[in-house]
């Protein structure tokens, strides 16, 4: 028995064989192949070429008419990189003669070139072997496009071990026999461990090396609570979670007794609960859940895998069945949030890669420079709510300064009228409002608010940006904490700005579903909490046993204290004496 | 066979610029080309092996061509080397 310590990234024991993803760039998880796979790998290799080429095509043609012919140029020459017959050779010969996999052979050759270029003396050509390996990671990543069919290929229920999954991979899980996943990189708010939880599928991420120590067909056990991986497990081990597992199962049929009740504190303190939503993994039980709206709709997905923007109708399709499900109740839909990690495949001003993409072009930045985008979306928005006697609300993703609103409160204002001269009219009001996720957003929300109908604090991103410290980044991912003073205290600033012009608040994001930061979030004020269905009753449930006072008795010490660790032991004390 | 002493004129050496150019350059002919510098050989036909010759402002570079059209080959490649790849004047 082997156990392995990461994040918990969506809660719950999930138990059975391990298959093991083919891995991501440069972590090699095939050494070699079956030689009947040869021909299958060679033209794998081919396949991902020939996507490659493509690619930095399209590159040249747009640097060429940005940037100029001198620039292109480096463009081409990375082309001729690709096509190098010394390139080539290597990786066939390898393939073929070797029998390493595709993915090995590029990345051993890469190893020979690099080392090749190392041995030059003259730093200027040494350093060219940059662009060598730019187009090695180019290739390496094309290569790895097969992840669904590797998962389609999973026949029994199994646990999948990965370097990495993109949150385009985790969508694909469910139908493909996964119970539960672990992966090397990523953290608790990455978009795949919340994809993992509105799947209700058990997810340990950051394991570092898990990919490397699992065999296939080990028995595994993904504890999703606790943020364990354990391989191989002893028979005692193996027979507690498998209790566990049971117990698990009957305080959620337990949860389930309390869907029809209020959202309520014991002492009388209502609060709306909101879920966000996902209409590519909703289901049946979903449905039953008794909510107060939509908190939050991305619209990202609409954007992704796709050679061209979905037009007006493609969208307002999609928003007209998002209305239609949630009926009378007020359904947020967030405009896209593009750019940082999803980048769509159709070509966009402003959208060459970024050195920090997550501070660069994303959001409503990204919207406001691609205008042509943000005029359709609004307009499909506004379209839906003149056909549905709905509660539609617009939210605006990366606002950071209040002529970013004025923008947006233009285009939409054109849209409204358009759609007037063609004979329409919203049914209801649309609101219009906006994430706060930006720290210049929090502290000048006063100069903003008066434009916005509602907002919404979008926490992962807020703490990102507040703390600087990169989610996915795990020599620093620890640094991530929401019991920061500064985040309780930002969270307070933009709770009380809002109230005082009589605007409503929501949180959406981890924190919402935190049952540890749920009193002081409510002792802070907070109108209105967006969860994941999967999480859904659970929050309900924190809720109905909280009491509204003792939440403002420590919302209130917690904002005079200096330091993480008196705000956690607060928490901890408060629990303790609850229980 | 052809061989042509040839010294480089440009400034900057075979960079990435000028060897994608000799690379491309000599993609258009059927006979093997080489480039050679003190001991090391290399395909004139891939852009990592020109780059990695490392030919800095000063050295004498050989071109070796072999095969049916060797000759228009070489005397194409020396031609990009006098014009100094096109980037001083």
């Amino acid at each position: 028995m082997f156990v392995l310590k990461g994040v918990g990234a969506s809660p719950g024991v999930a138990i059975g064989p391990a298959v093991i993803l083919p891995g991501d760039s440069f972590a090699v998880t095939r050494q070699y192949v079956d030689p009947s796979e040869v021909k299958a790998e060679l033209s794998k290799m081919k396949t991902a070429m020939d996507k490659t080429m493509r690619e930095l095509d399209s590159c040249e043609k747009k640097v060429l008419a940005t940037l100029g012919q001198e620039y292109a140029q480096l463009m081409s020459t990375h082309k001729l990189i690709l096509q190098d017959p010394s390139l080539h050779d290597s990786v066939r010969k390898k393939i073929k003669d070797e029998h390493l996999s595709a993915q090995a052979a590029i990345f051993l050759t890469l190893q020979e070139l690099a080392a090749s270029f190392d041995k030059i003396e003259d730093p200027f050509f040494k350093e060219r072997r940059n662009d060598v390996f730019d187009v090695g990671k180019r290739l390496a990543k094309n290569l790895e496009a097969d992840k669904g069919e590797f998962l389609a290929s999973i026949k029994k229920p199994s646990i999948l071990i990965a370097h990495t999954l993109y949150p385009s991979d985790t969508i694909n899980l469910q139908e493909n026999q996964v119970l539960g996943f672990c992966t090397d990189i990523g953290g608790k708010t990455s978009h795949t461990a919340i994809l993992a939880q509105s799947l209700k599928m058990p997810a340990v991420v950051g394991l570092s090396s898990a990919a490397k120590q699992v065999q296939k067909d080990d028995t595994v056990i993904v504890d999703g609570d606790n943020g364990l991986l354990i391989i191989n497990p002893d028979r005692y081990t193996l027979a507690n979670y498998k209790k566990i597992q049971r117990e698990n199962k009957k305080a959620e049929a337990l949860l389930k007794t309390i869907n029809h009740l209020p959202v309520i504190t014991q002492d009388g303190h209502p609060l709306k609960l909101f879920v966000n939503y996902d209409p590519r993994t909703d289901t049946k039980e979903n449905k039953k859940l008794i909510t107060d709206g939509l908190g939050l709709l991305r619209t990202e997905f609409l954007f992704m895998n796709t050679p061209t923007p979905p037009s007006e109708e493609d969208q307002h399709r999609m928003y007209l069945a998002v209305a239609k499900r949630f009926d009378m109740r007020p359904a947020t839909i967030r405009l896209a949030d593009l750019g940082g990690d999803k980048m769509p495949q159709f070509p966009l001003d402003e959208f060459d890669q970024e050195q920090n993409p997550f501070m660069g072009c994303r959001g409503v930045r990204l919207l406001l420079k691609n205008p042509e985008l943000l005029h359709t979306q609004l307009r499909a928005i506004l379209h839906t709510a003149c056909e549905v006697p709905a509660q539609i609300r617009i939210m605006i993703p990366m606002v950071s300064s209040v002529e970013e609103v004025r923008h947006v409160r233009n285009a939409y204002n054109q849209a409204l009228q358009e759609l007037e001269q063609e004979g329409k009219k919203p049914v209801n009001k649309v609101a219009l409002g906006a994430m706060i996720e930006v720290p210049a957003a929090a502290m000048a929300l006063d100069g903003m608010i008066g434009l916005l109908d509602f907002i919404s604090i979008g926490t992962n991103d807020l703490i990102q940006y507040l703390i600087a410290v990169d989610r996915v980044n795990q020599e620093v991912a620890h640094m991530y904490d929401p019991c920061h003073p500064a985040v309780i205290r930002t969270l307070n600033l933009i709770i009380q700005t809002a109230h005082k012009r009589g605007k409503k608040v929501s949180i959406c994001g981890e924190l919402a579903s935190d049952a540890k930061m749920l009193p002081l979030l409510l002792g802070l004020e907070v109108d209105a909490l967006s969860v994941t269905p999967r999480m859904f009753l659970r929050v309900k449930n924190n809720i109905r046993n909280l009491n509204f006072e003792t939440c403002s008795d420590m919302a209130q010490a917690a904002l005079l204290m200096g330091s993480s660790e008196e705000i956690r032991s607060l928490i901890e004390q408060n629990k303790n004496e609850d229980s | 066979m052809i061989k042509k002493d040839i010294k480089i004129s440009n400034r900057l050496g075979l960079h990435a610029r000028p060897a994608a150019m000799i690379a491309q350059k000599a993609g258009e002919f059927s006979c093997d080309v080489k480039l050679s510098k003190d001991d090391v050989e290399v395909n004139a036909k891939s852009i990592m092996g020109v780059m990695m010759l490392a030919a800095e402002y000063g050295s004498t570079v050989c071109i070796t061509t072999d095969g049916e059209d060797e000759r228009q080959a070489a005397d194409a490649i020396a031609e990009l080397f006098n014009n100094k790849f096109n980037e001083e004047f």
